[in-house]
C-alpha cells in the first residue's frame, strides 16, 4: 500500500512540474502587465519601473528559476492586482469551491448509484430507458445554458431563488444543480455499465443461488464490483469539476477559484494565476491518490498489486 | 524454411485475426478494406431497428445540412442588422420564415443565426476531433504495441495533459493566440488526444499479449504493418465509439468557450455566443437564450445516442439486448404449458415422472441390486460402474480383465462393496497422467472423451459396454425383481417435467431447451450429457431460477420434494435456494466473488439461512473449509478467491453450495476448468458429499468418462430435448439412440486398437433453425423418410429406458 503510494507521488512529481512550467510561460506570453496596470501615458522609465518592481525585467529563464526558489519556501509572490499575498488570495477562494465540488460530487455518486443500479438491474426495462435517456441529456446539456436557464426560470419568473451570492442554502441550489448535472449524468451512465456486467457474471448467480436477498446480490456483491470503473471515471469528472467551477462560479459570482483563475489571466495576474494553477494541480493529484486507495480498499487484488 | 513461408502466408491471408472472445473483430464497419455491401445494409437495417438511434442520425444529418447549405440559403441574414425591430416576440411567421424563432436586440432574426452558427460549430468541432482521433490513436496503438518505455512516456504525457482541466488550458491558450477558430480547433485537438491515446493504448496492449501477434512478430512482420493490419481494425469500433462522445465534448467546450468570451469572436456566430447575447436579455427576450442551447443540448444528445447505440452494435456482448423487449422476467409468473408444451411432449414411458409421491422404486435393474442408498448405511459410497458391475458376478471380473491399467479404481470400489458391505468407504485414487496418453479429442463432436478422468473413465465406460453387452437377459431377470424394502421410501427428489426455455432475441423467441424430462432421487447421480449449446447448462439454471433476463422458461415444472420450484414466488423460491436446491458453477473464479473473503463467501448461506451471528457463521465456513480439504482452513479463510488454485477455487465453491446440505445439488461441469489429476480430486469430493448428506446428484457435463464412472442415470441431451435415458450401464452398453450410439463410437476403446476411431459427421442444428422432424436427421446413419415428417417423442425402449427414435427399438433389437 505504501509503496504504491509512493511510487504514485514520485510519478507525479514530473507532470506537476510540466503544469507548473507551462503555466509560468504561457501566462508570461499573454502580454505585458504593465500596459494594463500602467497608465497609457507611462514614460519607459515607468514601464522599467514597474518591470524591475515585479521581476519582469530579467531573463525568462531566470525569472523561472527565483520562482521555484520562492516557491520552495511556500512563498507565492503578490497579486499585481491587490498587492495581497497570492497564496492569500487563492487559499480564501479555494473553500468556496472545495465546498461547491465537496457537495456536487457527494450528490453525484449518490444519485449515480441508486438510479444506475436501478436501471441496471432489469437492462431494457422502462426504468433503463428513462434512465438512460435522462443521463445521457444531462450528461450534454451545457451548463452554462443550464444555469442561465435555471436563472431564468427559478430566479427571474419564479423568484424563488437568488441570482447570485453565497448566503443560505437557497443561494447553494442553483450552483449545485449546475455543477452536477454532467458529472451525475456520466456517473449514472458509467454505474449502469458496470452494474450490467456485474450483475451477469456468475458470482451474482451463486449469490442468488445462495437465497441472498436482491438488495444484498445488487449492493452487497455487485455493486462493490462495480464500483472500480465508477470510481475511475469518478475521480476523471472530479476534475472536470474545475472546468465546471470556473463557468458556474462566473455566472453565479461565486468567489471561488474557478472565477479567480479567469480574473487573474484576464488581468494578467500572474503570481495569483501560478499560485491557484498549482494549489489545483496539488488537489488534482492528492484525488488520484485517494482514488487508488479506494480502489485498493475496494478490491483486494489491487491491493495485492499494489504490495507486489 | 519452407513450412515457416506457408505459415506466413497463412498468417498474412488470415487478415483480420478471429478471436471468438472479442468478436469485435468481426465487425465489417472496422478495418481498412471497403465494407462490402451487404455488411453495410447490415448496420442500416440494425440502425433501422433502433427508433432513438435513427432519429438522432436524422437530427445529425440536418445539422449538417445546415452547415453545409446554410451560407447559400441565408446569405447575410444571420448578421443584417434591424435596430428599429428589435426583440420580435418568436412563433409567428408575419415577417418570414428567418424570423420564426424571434430576433434578437439588434433585430437579427434568431433562425436564420442558428442555422449559420451550426457551420460554425461543426467547422471547430470536426476538425478538432478528427486531429485527435488520429493522432491520438495512431500513438495510442504505437505505445501499446510496443510497450516498455514508449508506453510509459506516452502515458506520462497523457497524465500531465490531463491533468491540466482543460478550459482553462484552453482559455489560457487562447490568450496567448488570439481566439480563433483555427487555434480553438488546435487547442481542443491537443486536450483530447490524451483520451484515444489511453484507449488505443489500452486496448492494443491487451492485444499484444495474444497469441496471433507473437506469431506476426515471430514471422517479422514490421511494427507499423502489424499495427495497420492486427490492432487497427480491432480497435477502431472502440475509438470510433469515443469520437462520437467526444464529439459532444468537443462541442461543449467551445461554447463554453464562446460564452465566456475567448471563443468564437462576434460578428461570427456561434450557439455558445448566442447564449451570452441572450444573457443580457433574459428579462426582456428569453428566446434568444434558450433556442441556441436547446440546438446545443438536441445535437450533443443525438451525438451521444448514435454512439451509445454504435457500441452496442460493435459490442457483441451486447446485442443481445437489441432483441429484449420492454419488461423484465419475473420469477414464477410463465405462461401456462401448452398442451403441445407440458403434458403433451411428456415421454410416453417416464416411470420416475409417473407419480410423485408415492412411487415404488421404478428403476428395478439399479435398485434390484443396489444396497447402499439405504439411509441407515449412510456412509457407503456406491459408484455406478460398481452397480454394473454387481449385477452379474462374472462381469466383475470381465471389468477387471479387459482394463487392467485404467480400471483399477472401479474394480477396486466394486471388490470394495462386495466384500464389505456396511460402513468403511474406500476412494479410489485416480490414475494420474492417464490422461497424456490418450488420443486428442475428435472433430466433429465437442464431446471431448479425452477429459480426464477420462483415462479412467472413458475406458471402462466402453469395457462396460462391451461386457454387459452379452449378460443382457440375465440382467433382465434381475431387473424384473420388485425392489426390496427401501423402495416405498424412494421418492424422486427433484422431477423436472416437460422443462422448455426460449431466449428472446430480435427475430423471436428461439427455443434452446424443448420439454426436458428427468427425475433424480437422494443418493443417487443423473448425469445431464449432451455437447456445448445443447441446452443442457440452461435447464440446469432454468431449475436453479438463475436464467439471464433473456432467457425465459416457457412451459414444464420443476418439482423439489413435490413443489414446483418454477411456480414459486421469489420469497419462497430464495427459502429454498442453498438448502433445497444448489448449484456448483463451472468456473470457480468468477463464480466467486473477486472482492469478498471466501470466509465471508462461504458463511453467507449460514447467514441467511439460519440467521447466525458473523462469528458463528465463520466458524462453520472454516469447519466447511476443513472439510472439503482446505488446509489452514482458519486462516485462509481470509484469503480472497485470487489467493487460491484452481482446484482450491472448486473445493471452496462446492462447500459454499452443500453448506446447508441441499436435497439437490446441481452441479454444471463442475470439473471442466480443472486438470486432469485436479477433476479426479473433485469427483472424488462431489462422491463423498454426495453419500454423506444423501444429496440428489445432478451432473451436467459433456464427457462421457466422468458420466460411466459417476452417474447411475444418464439423460443424453440433443439440440435442447432428452434423446436418451435410463441407466448408465445400460445406455453406454447398448444405446438406443444413434446419437448415444455415435458419441460411443467416438470414445476410443482398447478393444477396438487399431481400427478407425469415428466420429459423428456434422454438427448440431442451430436452434434459430431447427430441422424439421428429428433434429437429428442430418446427422444419423439411419434418418429415413419420417424422421423428416415426425418428430420422434421420448419412449420406453425397455425397462425405464426411454429413446426418443422412431427406430429406437430397432436399435435396441439389433
Amino acid at each position: 500500500m505504501f509503496t504504491m503510494l509512493r511510487r504514485r507521488a514520485v510519478s507525479s512529481v514530473i507532470p506537476l512540474l510540466v503544469v507548473v512550467l507551462g503555466v509560468f510561460f504561457l501566462a508570461r506570453l499573454t502580454g505585458d502587465p504593465a500596459n494594463l496596470y500602467l497608465p497609457l501615458s507611462a514614460t519607459p522609465e515607468m514601464r522599467e519601473e514597474f518591470a524591475a518592481r515585479n521581476g519582469l525585467d530579467q531573463p525568462l529563464i531566470t525569472q523561472f528559476g527565483d520562482y521555484l526558489v520562492q516557491v520552495a519556501h511556500l512563498d507565492f509572490g503578490e497579486s499585481l492586482r491587490t498587492a495581497q499575498s497570492a497564496s492569500d488570495a487563492v487559499l480564501r477562494a479555494f473553500p468556496a469551491t472545495l465546498q461547491l465540488a465537496g457537495w456536487t460530487m457527494l450528490l453525484a455518486i449518490v444519485g449515480a448509484v441508486v438510479i444506475g443500479s436501478l436501471a441496471a438491474y432489469r437492462p431494457n426495462s422502462a426504468t433503463d430507458r428513462v434512465a438512460s435517456f435522462l443521463s445521457s441529456t444531462a450528461a450534454s446539456v451545457p451548463d452554462f445554458w443550464f444555469a442561465i436557464m435555471g436563472v431564468l426560470i427559478f430566479a427571474v419568473t419564479l423568484s424563488w431563488l437568488p441570482t447570485s451570492g453565497t448566503n443560505g442554502a437557497a443561494a447553494w441550489v442553483l450552483p449545485v444543480a449546475t455543477l452536477l448535472i454532467r458529472p451525475f449524468g456520466v456517473l449514472v451512465q458509467v454505474v449502469r455499465g458496470a452494474m450490467v456486467s456485474a450483475l451477469s457474471a456468475p458470482y451474482v448467480k451463486v449469490a442468488r443461488s445462495k437465497g441472498a436477498r436482491e438488495s444484498r446480490v445488487v449492493f452487497g456483491h455487485a455493486l462493490r464490483n462495480a464500483a472500480a470503473p465508477a470510481l475511475t471515471v469518478a475521480g476523471d469528472l472530479a476534475v472536470g469539476l474545475v472546468n465546471g467551477a470556473v463557468v458556474v462560479e462566473t455566472i453565479f459570482g461565486w468567489p471561488g477559484i474557478g472565477k479567480l483563475m479567469i480574473d487573474s489571466v484576464l488581468q494578467r495576474d500572474f503570481a495569483v494565476l501560478q499560485a491557484a494553477v498549482l494549489l489545483t494541480a496539488l488537489v488534482i493529484f492528492a484525488l488520484n491518490i485517494l482514488v487508488d486507495i479506494c480502489h485498493a480498499i475496494l478490491d483486494p487484488r489491487v491491493r495485492q498489486r499494489a504490495a507486489a | 524454411m519452407l513450412q515457416k513461408n506457408v505459415q506466413k502466408n497463412d498468417a498474412q491471408q488470415s487478415g483480420v485475426p478471429k478471436n471468438t472472445d472479442n468478436a469485435k473483430d468481426s465487425d465489417p464497419s472496422s478495418g481498412t478494406d471497403p465494407v462490402p455491401v451487404s455488411a453495410r445494409r447490415k448496420w442500416l437495417a440494425l440502425l433501422l431497428q433502433d427508433r432513438f438511434a435513427c432519429a438522432a442520425a436524422l437530427i445529425l444529418l440536418a445539422v449538417a445540412l445546415c452547415a453545409v447549405l446554410g451560407p447559400l440559403l441565408i446569405g447575410d441574414l444571420a448578421t443584417r442588422q434591424n435596430l428599429r425591430d428589435p426583440n420580435r416576440e418568436p412563433f409567428s411567421l408575419d415577417h418570414g420564415w428567418a424570423f420564426v424563432l424571434g430576433s434578437d436586440s439588434l433585430g437579427r432574426p434568431v433562425a436564420a443565426r442558428l442555422i449559420t452558427a451550426a457551420g460554425t460549430t461543426l467547422s471547430v468541432a470536426v476538425p478538432a476531433v478528427l486531429c485527435s482521433l488520429v493522432v491520438g490513436s495512431v500513438w495510442g496503438m504505437w505505445a501499446g504495441y510496443h510497450g516498455g518505455w514508449r508506453e510509459n512516456v506516452s502515458l506520462r504525457i497523457a497524465d500531465v495533459i490531463l491533468s491540466f482541466p482543460s478550459l482553462l488550458l484552453a482559455v489560457v491558450v487562447l490568450y496567448v493566440f488570439s481566439p480563433s477558430a483555427a487555434n480553438i480547433v488546435l487547442v481542443l485537438a491537443v486536450a483530447r488526444i490524451p483520451v484515444y491515446l489511453r484507449t488505443a493504448r489500452a486496448e492494443s496492449a491487451e492485444l499484444r499479449s495474444r497469441l496471433f501477434m507473437d506469431a506476426a512478430r515471430t514471422f517479422g512482420t514490421s511494427s507499423w504493418a502489424t499495427i495497420r493490419r492486427h490492432v487497427a481494425p480491432t480497435v477502431l469500433p472502440t475509438l470510433l465509439t469515443v469520437a462520437a462522445l467526444d464529439f459532444c465534448f468537443v462541442m461543449l467546450t467551445e461554447s463554453s468557450l464562446s460564452f465566456l468570451g475567448i471563443g468564437i469572436q462576434p460578428p461570427d456566430v456561434s450557439w455558445g455566443l448566442m447564449v451570452a447575447q441572450g444573457r443580457q436579455e433574459l428579462q426582456s427576450a428569453w428566446w434568444i437564450a434558450v433556442f441556441p442551447g436547446l440546438a446545443i443540448v438536441i445535437t450533443t444528445v443525438s451525438a451521444t445516442v448514435l454512439a451509445a447505440w454504435a457500441r452496442l452494435s460493435t459490442d457483441p456482448g451486447q446485442r443481445w439486448r437489441h432483441g429484449l423487449r420492454r419488461g423484465g422476467r419475473r420469477l414464477g409468473r410463465r405462461r401456462p404449458a401448452a398442451g403441445g408444451t407440458g403434458a403433451g411432449r411428456r415421454p410416453a414411458v417416464e416411470p420416475h415422472l409417473a407419480v410423485a409421491g408415492t412411487e415404488v422404486a421404478s428403476d428395478p435393474t439399479v435398485s434390484g441390486t443396489e444396497v447402499a442408498p439405504d439411509p441407515t448405511v449412510s456412509g457407503t459410497e456406491i459408484e455406478p460402474a460398481t452397480v454394473a458391475a454387481e449385477t452379474g458376478s462374472e462381469t466383475t471380473t470381465a471389468v477387471a480383465g479387459t482394463d487392467t491399467e485404467t480400471t483399477t479404481a472401479v474394480a477396486g470400489t466394486s471388490a470394495e462393496t462386495t466384500t464389505a458391505p456396511a460402513g468403511t468407504e474406500t476412494e479410489p485414487t485416480p490414475l494420474a497422467g492417464t490422461g497424456s496418453e490418450l488420443p486428442p479429442p475428435l472433430a466433429g463432436t465437442d464431446i471431448d472423451p479425452a477429459q480426464a478422468p477420462a483415462g479412467a473413465g472413458a475406458e471402462p465406460a466402453t469395457a462396460l459396454a462391451g461386457t454387459i453387452a452379452e449378460p443382457t437377459p440375465s440382467l433382465a431377470g434381475t431387473g424384473i425383481e420388485p425392489a426390496p424394502a427401501d423402495s416405498p421410501t424412494r421418492a424422486d427428489t427433484l422431477a423436472v417435467d416437460g422443462l422448455s426455455v426460449d431466449i428472446r432475441t430480435a427475430a423471436g423467441p428461439v427455443p434452446v431447451v424443448r420439454g426436458v424430462s428427468f427425475a433424480v432421487r437422494s443418493g443417487e447421480t443423473l448425469a445431464l450429457l449432451g455437447e456445448s449449446g445443447c441446452g443442457k447448462s440452461m435447464t440446469a439454471h432454468a431449475v436453479a431460477g438463475l436464467l439471464d433476463p433473456a432467457a425465459e422458461v416457457v412451459g414444464g415444472q420443476a418439482r423439489l420434494d413435490g413443489d414446483d420450484l418454477l411456480a414459486l414466488g421469489a420469497r419462497a423460491r430464495r427459502r429454498l435456494a442453498g438448502p433445497g436446491l444448489s448449484i456448483v458453477f463451472q468456473d470457480a473464479l468468477s463464480a466467486l466473488n473477486p472482492v469478498h473473503t471466501v470466509g465471508a463467501q462461504l458463511a453467507e448461506p449460514f447467514r441467511i439461512h439460519e440467521r447466525m451471528s458473523r462469528r458463528a457463521a465463520r466458524a462453520r465456513a472454516v469447519e466447511l473449509m476443513e472439510r472439503v480439504g482446505i488446509p489452514e482452513a482458519r486462516s485462509r479463510a481470509n484469503a480472497y478467491p485470487h489467493q487460491f488454485s484452481g482446484g482450491m477455487r472448486q473445493r471452496l465453491l462446492i462447500a459454499m453450495a452443500v453448506a446447508l446440505q441441499p436435497k439437490v445439488l446441481l452441479a454444471d461441469e463442475p470439473t471442466t476448468a480443472l486438470d486432469v489429476t485436479v477433476q479426479a480430486q473433485i469427483m472424488d469430493l462431489l462422491r463423498e458429499l454426495r453419500s454423506e448428506q444423501q444429496m440428489a446428484l445432478v451432473l451436467i457435463t459433456h464427457d462421457l468418462g466422468l458420466v460411466a464412472e459417476h452417474a447411475d442415470r444418464v439423460a443424453v441431451m440433443y439440440a435442447g430435448t432428452v434423446v436418451e435415458t435410463g441407466p448408465v450401464a445400460e445406455v453406454f452398453g447398448k444405446p438406443n439412440h444413434p446419437y448415444t450410439r455415435g458419441l460411443l463410437e467416438s470414445v476410443p476403446a482398447e478393444q477396438r486398437k487399431g481400427s478407425r476411431l469415428n466420429s459423428i459427421p456434422g454438427s448440431p442444428p442451430d436452434p434459430r433453425s431447427m430441422p424439421s422432424g428429428c433434429a437429428f436427421r442430418m446427422r444419423c446413419p439411419m434418418a429415413r423418410e419420417l424422421c423428416a415428417t415426425h418428430r420422434p417423442t421420448l419412449a420406453g425402449t425397455g425397462t425405464d429406458r426411454a429413446a426418443a427414435c422412431h427406430f429406437g427399438k430397432e436399435l435396441a433389437d439389433a
